[in-house]
């Protein structure tokens, strides 16, 4: 599953944030946007606009910086580059899915969950125990 | 003639107390396997427990973080409608070099130094150097402190220890609502109430992800102490 490689501690790491407009605004009102000399930010917003390649883009240079520990990412937004998501093994950055405006946090769609989620199956436990 | 008859049933009587060693090694070899069993048994079942525990907290902390962050969307809304769309726009967002006021501290777990399992802690308002950390962390430094309180060494001293705290903790609170409004402002020098509130309920939702963040680490790292006993018992 993942990597065996010696996790990197942070004294003070960034949240990154691919989510739509009202929620990164919401999250950059908490404090956690960050823009640096080079005047690259930590967020990417998600409008209509947005391909899809501009968000594997983003999600593969957040998950591949060392100062960022956590990137969250709209659910939604999440399904459109799923394949990357699932992919994504490394212990951090941690990739949290959150709800958006118009889409509601569906837990079948979920990484975490959907990696488990076969230890529930009656016929995997089953064969287990054969 | 009777030596002959004794020399036979001496050996009978050696080769017999030999079988019964044979035998009483046998049954404490298998007392001993039969204990490791159990044992291994309970160790599976405590991971087992651990993984549906964190798998729940897991789920339930989702549900609250929906809830809160539902609240703040609202508000913002409410922000909007009140000041007008185009003073709560990213078009505002600020581009100059400015870092985040609020991080994260990660960690690994304490304990095993092959562990997966990291630990995140949020920062929140700390980039003037004031680190204000969870309350975990925070309320792990009062009780170093409280087993010298408790000494009392002197009156005196236990007063201007407290006064010094009150003030220190003053100060935090003070540069904290700076950070906020220096946030706010962002969005003009007036803004709506329903956005300072929106900014709290972000506050909270942070604390939330911070804590699924760490449930998150405790349900990937007991699926794979579950996994492997699976894939040890399949294999």
């Amino acid at each position: 599953m993942a990597s065996r490689a010696q996790i990197p501690t942070s004294n003070s790491a960034l949240i990154a944030m691919i989510a739509d407009e009202d929620t990164v605004v919401g999250f950059l009102l908490a404090g956690v946007g960050n823009v640096d000399l080079r005047r690259k930010t930590n967020y990417l917003i998600v409008d209509s606009k947005t391909t899809v390649k501009q968000i594997e883009d983003a999600f593969k240079e957040f998950t591949a910086r060392e100062d960022i520990a956590v990137v969250l990412i709209s659910q939604y937004v999440a399904n459109m580059i799923r394949f990357l998501v699932d992919s994504y093994n490394k212990p951090v950055p941690a990739i949290l899915e959150i709800p958006s405006k118009d889409h509601p946090y569906d837990p079948a769609h979920d990484s975490v969950l959907s990696r488990v989620k076969y230890l529930f199956s009656a016929e995997s436990v089953a064969s287990g125990r054969r | 003639m009777e030596v002959e008859q004794e020399k036979p049933s001496l050996e009978n009587v050696q080769a017999r107390q030999q079988e019964k060693q044979r035998e009483g090694e046998v049954v404490i070899v298998e007392e001993e396997e039969e204990q490791q069993q159990q044992v291994e048994e309970g160790e599976e079942n405590a991971n087992v427990l651990q993984f549906m525990d964190s798998m729940d907290a897991y789920l339930t902390l989702i549900h609250s973080l929906s809830s809160t962050i539902r609240q703040g969307w609202l508000e913002l809304a409410s922000a909007r409608h009140s000041m007008g769309a185009s003073r709560v726009n990213t078009v505002l967002l600020d581009h100059k070099f400015h870092p985040a006021a609020t991080t994260l501290l990660v960690t690994q777990d304490e304990g095993k130094v092959d562990s997966m399992k990291q630990h995140f802690t949020l920062c929140k308002w700390a980039s003037s150097g004031n680190e204000k950390c969870s309350l975990g962390e925070a309320k792990s430094g009062q009780d170093k402190l409280h087993p010298q309180l408790r000494h009392r060494a002197s009156s005196q001293l236990y007063e201007e220890k407290t006064s010094s705290e009150y003030k220190a903790s003053h100060e935090v609170d003070d540069q904290v609502q700076k950070e906020r409004s220096k946030s706010l402002s962002v969005f003009g020098t007036l803004v709506s109430p329903k956005l300072r509130a929106a900014q709290l309920s972000f506050e909270t939702a942070l604390e939330t992800l911070v804590e699924i963040a760490n449930t998150r680490s405790a349900v990937l790292c007991a699926f794979d102490k579950v996994n492997k006993k699976l894939g040890g018992s399949k294999g």
